[in-house]
């Protein structure tokens, strides 16, 4: 089957559509951080508002609820300082009308995670004009990216990842969507900045770098198992690509909040501050790890069947299996360290991006430098 | 993978003690003098109890992960051997260190076994205690409620129009048909409760998916011992049957001898390859096809099939993979009589794989004369030099170098088939001589002549035998489901306790709730929305005030 050239020519010009978009994303969200309306003191006084509630009421416990109802910044309320350990004046009283969602943290930690009963869209609204603006443009984009992957892939006939170019492409894809979906659900618009910035640059790159023409595939790819293996591929790196921009904002905001309570730093209302608590951070990333091993775990298995029939075996030891072996090893040890003593915190987000770094020197490096049987990145 | 090294790190976390879920860990840090059945033992139980700590374990998985790198990074004897001979040749001082290490066969190194031994055997020790604790979990019940449900994590109070004993029954009937498992208070206990908890598939998916890993382990174990790997080089017309002489290469399992072999028989047809014309990608293979014709045993009728890349032959249990292929020019050489002393397709080996550009040589000792040969497919001439420009073979040429001269292949030292050894011999005529098919050089001083006849295509076969294949298979989507379940179900509890109301009729009702794992989320809409409906249950009058805890 030949290729549709002018698809692939639209498909090309979607792609560059998208990257101006999702630009003027990043630049929506960075104009929140600057010019938006300070959330915290609004998150503080609708946590107020409802311990006066809660108050009234007289019932138990209730403090999860109550401060879930009010906007994502409600978990900044309860002090920048330290938002996981904040003991509130409420919580003496044996438990009753004690809270806000600081105070979960400590304990199991289910209830660090500001809820969702505004409804998404009233969310989006309410975050301001920035936010709005910023999340409007992040969804055309993503609509322009996906008409890009998908016409690509009625171009060459095939699913569109046959080459590090359309795999880089897809993955943003892949990355972009699941955040987006995070962000909406958390209420985390404060991360937009980082986790789209990221995306334009990894897009910028494959379009100028790695660009590679619309083409069809070499035989060894020419199996079902690339729409398996790959997709699968590709979307555990989306999943992990937004749990190593979490994993690095956790870093940040730990590191900001200690030095604050040391007193080495003013609690501000700068963009440090405004960025979800450490321990919604962490919980976040750690959600998102759990959702990208499966998929992971899968796609190695997928290949490992598609390899049993291409080339004879199911395990080899091939640069970029050993490589996707040893990602696999380090998003475990990130997992076992959550539940180890010592290990929890900074360390597990240490592995974590460890791990990401292996998986992207495996993309970058080991497929593009180091011969192999998976050199098929047709880069250079 | 979550937590199958479980222990009390764990538990510590768990804050409330009456409510943790029980399952006691190791303490790797308790010193062996603690025990009292003597030193030796003691440091044993001491070791042991080091080994199948969480922190051991992580240890090891780092190893793990570190170990393998070398792997990726130096040449591996398994995978490209002649890789390796170029990495000795180039680092002469480093490569016998490296070797020493096991550097250039990390993956069959005795340190790397020992990781992975140790890392399984820490699974072992954790898994096994783990698996007893869960089928005695599966018969003792919950714990007993703990007094102040409000401290719980979430928690939720409502009145109820029921009095205390009823609606803690009603509450327990409902929780019942939710699948919780059920504690009320027994003879001796005060205060009307119900303890219910669910989600023990996650400790056994959890469970499930670290077995399987060992299960992935034994398979391996299973294909080193009883499979083999083969390679065979078939030029089209060649036909060879599975038996070890016939191999070019053999690599058995430890257990496998000769006569295991599938005795199957395999005639190469024709080879065909198809290649891009146009475009940026001018010359990228699109398509490759080898037809044979096979007989799955000795007197079987033959069948014919097409061996593909991504499609490989199945016969009697082995399987024929499609894995290289090239060229082999058919030389006729004659001697100075006119005899026929060589008349065969020579496979050459492409010294570059994007244009075909090959190497070979022609041995006929019986004349006495070798040559050493470039072949090109699609012939072009670049400032003087033979080239190819195309995989394609549309203008095959041949360029050789004749030597005449004892070859040595009868002194007994075994020779490569694609390498000339030219120290006995001496050169004829100067330039290399271009030829194309059909073409005979005749040599100078009636020492013979030879005929590039035309040209054929080989393929190199593997042929494998893996019987750890299905079960490593098995065992990783059972691993997968298992990590699956225990990353989807939550073990939870849920309290619930009801006192007299103050008021005189009814009583108030408090919900408490605990989820052991975050690692699926959603407990607190789950713990919501069974709050809200015990509350409407029991819900009093029109005017209601229940909150519901999250």
């Amino acid at each position: 089957m030949s290729v549709n050239l002018g698809l692939a020519q639209v498909s090309g010009d979607f792609l560059v559509a998208a990257i101006v978009i999702y630009s003027l994303a990043v630049i929506g969200f960075a104009g929140d951080f600057a010019f938006g309306r300070p959330r915290r003191a609004a998150a503080a006084g609708a946590t107020v508002a409802s311990g006066e509630r809660a108050a009234q009421l007289a019932t138990v416990g209730a403090a999860q609820g109550t401060a879930l109802g009010a906007s994502a910044g409600a978990a900044e309320a309860s002090g920048v300082a330290d938002g996981a350990q904040a003991v509130p004046a409420g919580a003496g009283t044996g438990g009753t009308g004690s809270g806000d969602a600081g105070s979960g943290d400590a304990g199991s930690g289910d209830a660090v995670l500001p809820a969702r009963q505004v409804p998404a869209l009233r969310a989006i609204w309410e975050a301001g004009p920035w936010v709005r603006a910023a999340v409007a443009f992040s969804a055309l984009g993503i609509l322009l990216h996906v008409v890009a992957v998908v016409t690509r892939g009625f171009a060459v006939h095939r699913a569109p990842w046959g080459n590090m170019y359309e795999f880089v492409t897809a993955l943003t894809c892949v990355a972009a969507i699941f955040f987006c979906y995070v962000m909406v659900r958390y209420r985390a618009w404060a991360l937009g900045v980082f986790v789209m910035g990221a995306v334009v640059v990894a897009l910028g790159l494959a379009e100028t770098v790695i660009y590679t023409a619309a083409g069809p595939l070499v035989p060894a790819l020419q199996s079902y198992w690339l729409s398996i293996h790959v997709t699968a591929m590709t979307l555990a790196t989306g999943i992990f690509f937004v749990a190593a921009v979490l994993g690095v904002m956790y870093l940040v905001t730990d590191r900001y909040r200690a030095r604050v309570a040391a007193g080495k730093a003013q609690p501000g209302n700068g963009l440090l501050a405004r960025i979800p608590s450490p321990a919604q951070l962490d919980k976040l990333t750690y959600r998102t790890v759990v959702f990208g091993f499966p998929v992971w775990t899968f796609g190695v298995i997928a290949g490992a069947i598609w390899a049993d029939q291409a080339w004879g075996r199911y395990w080899g030891w091939d640069p970029v299996e050993t490589w996707a072996f040893i990602t696999w090893v380090l998003y475990a040890c990130y997992l076992h360290a959550r539940a180890t003593a010592g290990w929890r915190g900074r360390r597990s987000h240490y592995i974590q991006l460890l791990g990401f770094a292996s998986l992207t020197f495996n993309m970058l490096v080991v497929q593009v430098f180091i011969t192999g049987m998976h050199s098929y990145a047709g880069v250079g | 993978m979550t937590d199958v090294h479980t222990p009390r790190e764990q538990a510590a976390a768990e804050g409330e003690e009456t409510v943790s879920f029980g399952i006691a860990g190791t303490d790797p840090d308790a010193t062996p003098a603690s025990t009292g059945t003597g030193p030796s033992a003691g440091w044993l139980r001491w070791g042991w109890r080091q080994l199948t700590s969480m922190r051991t374990a992580l240890v090891l998985l780092f190893l793990l992960a570190l170990g393998s790198v070398p792997g990726s990074v130096l040449p591996q004897q398994g995978s490209d051997p002649a890789a390796v001979q170029q990495y000795y040749a180039s680092h002469p001082a480093l490569a016998p260190w490296l070797n020493h290490l096991g550097l250039f066969n990390v993956f069959a190194a005795p340190w790397f076994a020992a990781i992975y031994l140790l890392l399984f055997t820490s699974l072992v020790g954790c898994v096994v205690p783990r698996t007893f604790k869960l089928a005695g979990s599966a018969r003792t019940p919950p714990p007993r409620a703990p007094r102040n449900l409000g401290r719980l994590p979430h928690s939720a109070s409502f009145p109820s129009s029921l009095a205390p004993g009823a609606a803690v029954d009603a509450a327990a009937a409902m929780l019942g048909g939710q699948r919780f498992r059920l504690r009320r208070p027994a003879s001796g206990d005060s205060g009307h409760w119900v303890s219910a908890e669910k989600g023990y598939l996650r400790e056994a998916g959890n469970l499930l998916f670290h077995l399987a890993l060992l299960g992935v382990l034994v398979s391996i174990a299973l294909g080193g011992l009883f499979g083999y790997k083969a390679d065979k080089l078939l030029v089209e017309g060649q036909a060879f049957s599975d038996t070890m002489p016939a191999l070019d290469e053999f690599h058995p399992g430890r257990l496998v001898s000769g006569s295991d072999l599938a005795p199957f028989s395999l005639t190469l047809d024709r080879f065909s390859a198809s290649y891009l014309t146009s475009g940026d990608s001018r010359g990228q293979p699109s398509d490759f096809n080898a037809s044979v014709t096979y007989s799955p045993s000795p007197g079987a009728p033959s069948r014919t099939y097409n061996i593909r890349i991504n499609d490989p032959l199945s016969v009697d249990s082995a399987k024929v993979y499609l894995i290289g292929h090239g060229y082999a020019p058919v030389f006729r050489v004659t001697d100075s009589h006119g005899n026929v002393a060589y008349d065969e397709a020579t496979p050459f080996i492409p010294a570059n794989t994007g244009t075909f550009l090959s190497d070979g040589v022609v041995k006929a000792s019986d004349a006495s004369l070798g040559f050493m040969g470039v072949f090109v497919p699609t012939a072009v001439s670049v400032g003087g030099t033979l080239e190819s420009a195309f995989p394609a073979p549309d203008f095959p040429a041949v360029s050789l170098i004749g030597y005449s001269g004892n070859l040595g292949m009868n002194s007994g030292i075994p020779q490569s088939v694609y390498q000339l050894n030219t120290a006995g011999m001496t050169k004829i005529s100067g330039s290399p001589r271009l030829m194309l098919p059909g073409q005979t050089w005749t040599l100078p001083g009636g020492r013979g002549a030879i005929t590039f006849v035309g040209v054929k295509q080989w393929v190199s076969l593997a042929i494998t035998y893996d019987p750890g294949q299905v079960p490593a298979l098995v065992c990783g989507m059972l691993a997968l489901g298992g990590l699956l379940v225990s990353f989807l179900v939550r073990r939870r509890r849920v309290f619930v306790r009801a006192v007299p109301a103050a008021s005189g009729s009814g009583s108030v009702v408090t919900v408490g709730g605990l989820a052991r794992t975050d690692a699926s989320g959603g407990f607190e809409e789950e713990f919501a929305e069974l709050a809200a409906e015990l509350a409407a249950q029991q819900k009093p009058e029109p005017n209601n005030q229940s909150e519901a805890g999250a």
